[in-house]
């Protein structure tokens, strides 16, 4: 990803109708991304490729459209107190040395078994991610909601933040005091995640609330933050190289700004456990998704045979499944949000 | 007896006052001391005005009425500073007259800004000022930190002056809608047209020229800065745009996890609900 660019890069002409799809995944994207912390860019990526755009410049602008919504988001966010600076800014610092990290090991993996190699371990890091990960978080928000919303907080995360190991850090606004050293595998597992699969608040949110022991909704709002600085740094290289599409970038900001504020606003009106619901949600259903690219994959590294033809209806399903997954997301946080804000007005 | 507008000698009818003995002797430099009067509000409070014109007159000062604008920028066109001077201009005359009475010397100053350093500054002008004098709606913390000298506040029964009462009760402006930013429903609506215009501009700029863009985009370099405040200036307009675009449609934060904002107005004295002594006192603070 970091070597020269040889071939001439075109950038792609847009008619109208890219011009509406990109705008109304942006929204989609942003919408979900002001909610959950993240998670809204990893669509964007594949909708640009089908399109046409080729993969790198789809990457680096995916990436330059990240870090201005994320910070959008993060300052709409902070006006609601919902942002922890200091935490998001010492994790981004670190994550951003875990996309470096990453960055090299795609490298290489890359040298050694070439693209399909690379997309499969993309692809396999995906599922398994996602399925653990996502299901952890699901069973926790069923069992919230079962309790009644009341959050105790994460039983391991209290452990953690008892151990005392010099540097201790405070955080006012997350409310929490804990060992530096249990903060920087997180970030620096966020920003491998992100350099992997272009998507480090699957791991980054779960992480502040389960290990770190954030509120859901600190966590979602402090990873803008995180995503914010990964997101400046990646464009800042891939600029460097000159593969940033301004006018694809435009477009898909033109939408997700719009969304990212109504998802930040979505996150003042709807009980904690429901950022996870959402969140374990989308991750499931991308996993499935995943799971159905991976076929094609595996036939060209010819460690299966299958039918070419189902192969690709597998990889059309794929598709179809992640846009559903996004969507299923932005729904619910539409319907919680009015939901909750006519009920407040019909009691105001 | 006339009254000196601009004298500089406390006027001492010995007459009046029998024993020239008993008589404060006037203060050894040629400067008259003043007692500062300060208030927020157009009109005075009379009772700031007859206690400051009643001590004046007992250790022969002068007054310098100072009546503060603290809101210069209010934006209503204006109105508020031409309501602020013609109101100022009702209460001169007022403080005048009844000063006149007693032969007191006042006069009256007209400033903007914060009153703790109004204060402050007059305090180190020319004038020799020996106290402060603060009429109600003034925190007395806010002068006591700025002032070199003692300062007094002047309890009394009577309503505030002013229109800076206080509401006791929710009073919704938008009919019932609770709206979480003090800004105005139109407010928003100028501030999406305002930025939905600057963002449909620089998205017309950059889409108009798409050669000059390509050509320093895909240089590389230190050219990278230029797409990062290309969208950095984007953000910044349509950020505010689709902001004031959801607050116009009346989509904001819950009301409920709002977190709490402070009531600057906190501090401001309330009339007393006991009936007291209703003579115009002092209240010392140090």
């Amino acid at each position: 990803m970091h070597g020269p660019i040889n071939e001439v890069i075109q950038f792609i002409d847009l008619s109208a109708y890219a011009i509406v799809f990109l705008f109304l995944v942006g929204f989609v994207g942003g919408l979900v991304s002001g909610f959950i912390g993240s998670g809204g860019a990893f669509v964007l990526t594949p909708a640009m490729m089908s399109l046409g755009v080729p993969g790198t410049v789809a990457v680096a602008s995916n990436m330059c459209h990240k870090f201005p919504k994320a910070l959008v988001g993060a300052i709409k966010r902070y006006k609601y107190g919902q942002v922890d600076i200091k935490l998001g800014l010492i994790m981004g610092a670190f994550a951003e040395i875990g996309v470096q990290v990453g960055v090299m090991l795609q490298k290489h993996i890359l040298d050694t078994w070439g693209q399909a190699g690379s997309n499969l371990y993309v692809s396999f890091i995906f599922v398994l991610v996602l399925v653990i990960v996502g299901s952890i978080v699901m069973r926790d928000a069923v069992t919230t909601k079962k309790s009644g919303g009341n959050t105790s907080g994460a039983p391991l995360a209290k452990r953690i933040q008892k151990i005392e190991l010099w540097p201790m850090l405070t955080f006012k606004t997350a409310n929490l005091r804990i060992s530096m050293w249990f903060l920087v595998p997180v970030a620096l597992a966020t920003g491998m995640l992100a350099a992997t699969i272009a998507v480090g608040g699957f791991i980054g949110v779960p992480g502040l609330m389960y290990i770190i022991g954030a509120t859901s909704i600190i966590a979602s709002a402090t990873e803008l933050v995180i995503a914010f600085v990964m997101g400046l740094g990646g464009t800042l290289v891939w600029a460097y190289y000159g593969m940033v599409d301004i006018p694809l970038v435009l477009i898909i900001l033109g939408g997700s700004l719009f969304g990212v504020q109504l998802g930040a606003i979505g996150t003042t009106y709807v009980k904690e456990y429901m950022i996870k619901y959402v969140m374990g949600t989308i991750m499931l259903i991308v996993a499935v998704s995943r799971f159905f690219a991976i076929p094609k994959y595996l036939n060209e590294l010819q460690i299966t045979a299958l039918a070419a033809d189902n192969v690709a209806v597998m990889t059309q399903i794929s598709f179809a499944v992640m846009c559903f997954a996004l969507l299923t997301g932005a729904t619910i946080i539409l319907v919680s949000l009015f939901r909750a804000r006519s009920l407040e007005r019909a009691v105001a | 007896m006339a009254q000196t507008s601009s004298g500089k000698f406390p006027i001492i009818p010995a007459e009046k006052h029998g024993n020239a003995e008993a008589v404060p002797a006037p203060p050894p430099q040629n400067k008259t001391p003043f007692i500062l009067v300060v208030t927020r509000n157009g009109h005075m409070a009379e009772p700031v005005m007859e206690y400051a014109i009643n001590v004046a007159d007992r250790l022969k000062y002068a007054i310098l009425a100072v009546h503060a604008n603290t809101l210069p920028f209010f934006r209503d066109g204006g109105e508020r500073s031409r309501l602020f001077a013609t109101a100022m201009q009702e209460s001169s005359t007022l403080f005048r007259h009844k000063a006149g009475a007693k032969d007191v010397q006042v006069e009256h100053i007209g400033e903007t800004g914060k009153i703790g350093k109004i204060v402050k500054r007059l305090c180190h002008t020319e004038k020799r000022i020996e106290f402060v004098i603060i009429d109600q709606g003034i925190r007395m913390e806010e002068v006591t930190s700025q002032a070199p000298v003692p300062v007094f506040s002047v309890i009394y029964t009577r309503p505030k002056a002013g229109r800076m009462t206080k509401n006791t009760h929710y009073n919704p402006i938008n009919g019932g809608e609770t709206s979480m930013s003090t800004t105005s429903k139109k407010r928003h609506v100028k501030n999406c047209f305002v930025f939905g215009g600057l963002t449909a501009g620089l998205y017309a700029a950059v889409f108009t020229n798409p050669e000059i863009i390509m050509t320093y985009l895909a240089k590389g370099g230190l050219y990278a800065l230029v797409p990062v405040a290309v969208v950095l200036a984007v953000s910044y307009v349509h950020g505010n745009f689709t902001n004031s675009f959801w607050s116009a449609l009346g989509i904001e934060g819950s009301k409920v996890t709002a977190p709490k904002r402070v009531d600057i107005r906190q501090d401001t004295t309330d009339s007393l609900g006991i009936r007291k002594d209703t003579r115009p006192r002092a209240e010392v603070r140090v």
